[in-house]
């Protein structure tokens, strides 16, 4: 186990006795090649490998949502998935979000209307909500219920999230038609 | 960090046997979203993991008229609940994959791999009892197909050998008129196990087929109760008769975390009596 010691090895995975496997995958736009342990969970593979740490780990079992990222077009709990699973795979995590250097609107209007307070879910709760306004640019609320349904947040009541979801789905449709 | 073992994922369906059957301590991974948490909390032991997405006739989700439709081991529920043939023509099966998990779950989870966990409230279940499908199981030996209702032994345990594997679930074409309904009551609205689960499907020459999850140690077909109801017309009066007497067909467990079995006779009876007014209630529309 991870005696925190900064020198110490804190990751199972490194000791790992198993043969490594090579992945192939696209994060963020990047290609990453890397060799890895089989038993390697798609979210460890993130923080542990790629030290991408904006993709949460809170239950471990799919219930919480805090690891949701988009692979190939769907959001998925990054926790079930195995990172060998991913192979040949397009990965959006919430570092993709922004572009260079400047806050997207779903972010800016997670913000404006508080959406947040401990901030735990929210890179889990982007990314659902992501995934939601790319299939549906115009939902009802209660499609932005059914959306985030698998992420629990214990802070905001959810009501900010649900309306920073529906002005951010506004303000996206006046930026498309806008031009 | 998830126990050691090995990981293959074979393209044909040959291989896949072969390998089942040269592997012992092998674990079939589909969605993986049961798989992953079984390994996680050490419930789950194996040396190697064979995933099956790669195999062409596991993707397969076809329908055709007279034979109806096939679906996959590696089709997920998000995939059937977008179908929208399905949702017309089994409408108890897509309710199902709806409320399924969480739509990130419902992205990887498929609907085999929820009979295959076999837990007593599969929400695929119930819907596929009431259609009569079939389980397509593949092994070395060839391919068989089994009844869906000889298939669950007990809490999470089918009929399957560690060298089998599923390769999907057919369902037979429905009439023009086949109408079915699946309900459910969970403790929150959100994403949640059940704790009663019911399926009410009726065809065009009134037959009608229930099948319950969540009430007994497996998903069930209520076939004699069926029975009784053949030849008559589902009025309101036979319904509240049905909602009483499907509560002596229940056995929910003592020690359950989510609900008492009280809770459950009364919800089942309230259930029942909801989905048959609902199949009702579609014939004048």
């Amino acid at each position: 186990m991870c005696e925190h010691d900064a020198k110490a090895n804190c990751f199972e995975y490194i000791d790992s006795q198993m043969p490594r496997v090579p992945l192939d995958l696209v994060v963020n736009g990047e290609r990453v090649h890397e060799m890895i342990d089989p038993a390697m969970t798609l979210l460890d593979f993130l923080r542990v490998t790629l030290k991408l740490f904006g993709t949460k780990e809170g239950c471990r079992e799919g219930e919480c949502g805090a690891c949701t990222l988009i692979m190939n077009g769907r959001p998925v709990t990054s926790c079930l998935i195995l990172a060998v699973e991913a192979q040949g795979a397009e990965i959006l995590t919430v570092e993709g979000l922004s572009k260079d250097g400047e806050l997207s609107i779903l972010q800016e209007e997670f913000i404006r209307e508080d959406g947040l307070q401990c901030g735990f879910c929210t890179p889990g709760m982007l990314m659902s909500a992501r995934a939601l306004l790319d299939r549906n640019p115009n939902p009802t609320a209660d499609e932005v219920k059914e959306a985030i349904a698998g992420n629990l947040c214990r802070c905001t009541g959810y009501k900010s999230i649900i309306d920073a979801i529906l002005s951010a789905a506004k303000r996206e449709r006046e930026a498309l038609r806008n031009g | 960090m998830l126990s050691k073992f090995d990981y293959y994922k074979p393209a044909s369906l040959e291989d896949a046997t072969k390998y089942l059957n040269e592997n012992p301590e092998t674990k079939i991974l589909a969605g993986g979203t049961d798989l992953l948490i079984g390994l996680k909390n050490k419930k789950v032991r194996c040396k190697h993991i064979l995933d099956i997405k790669g195999i062409p006739e596991l993707n397969k989700f076809t329908y055709s008229e007279g034979r109806g439709y096939f679906i996959g081991a590696a089709v997920t529920i998000n995939q059937i609940s977008e179908e929208k043939l399905l949702r017309e023509k089994y409408p108890a099966i897509s309710q199902g994959a709806d409320a399924l998990g969480s739509y990130q779950v419902r992205n990887r989870a498929t609907m085999v791999g929820n009979i295959c966990t076999a837990s007593p409230g599969a929400d695929m279940a119930a819907p596929l009892l009431v259609y009569d499908a079939k389980v397509h199981i593949a092994s070395s030996q060839g391919i068989k197909a089994v009844d869906l209702c000889d298939f669950f032994t007990g809490v999470k345990k089918t009929i399957l050998n560690p060298k089998e594997l599923v390769v999907g679930v057919s369902i037979p074409d429905v009439e023009k008129g086949d109408r079915s309904v699946y309900l459910r009551k969970s403790r929150i609205k959100g994403a949640d196990l059940c704790n009663v689960a019911i399926a009410l499907r009726i065809n065009p020459e009134n037959k009608l087929s229930i099948a319950l999850g969540a009430v007994s140690t497996i998903p069930m077909r209520l076939f004699e109760l069926e029975k009784e109801t053949a030849g008559k017309d589902l009025t309101p009066e036979l319904v509240d008769w049905l909602a009483t007497q499907i509560k002596t067909y229940i056995n929910p467990r003592r020690d359950s975390i989510r609900s008492s079995p009280e809770y459950r006779y009364l919800i089942t009876g309230v259930l029942a009596k909801r989905g048959l007014l609902k199949l009702i209630d579609k014939e004048g529309a």
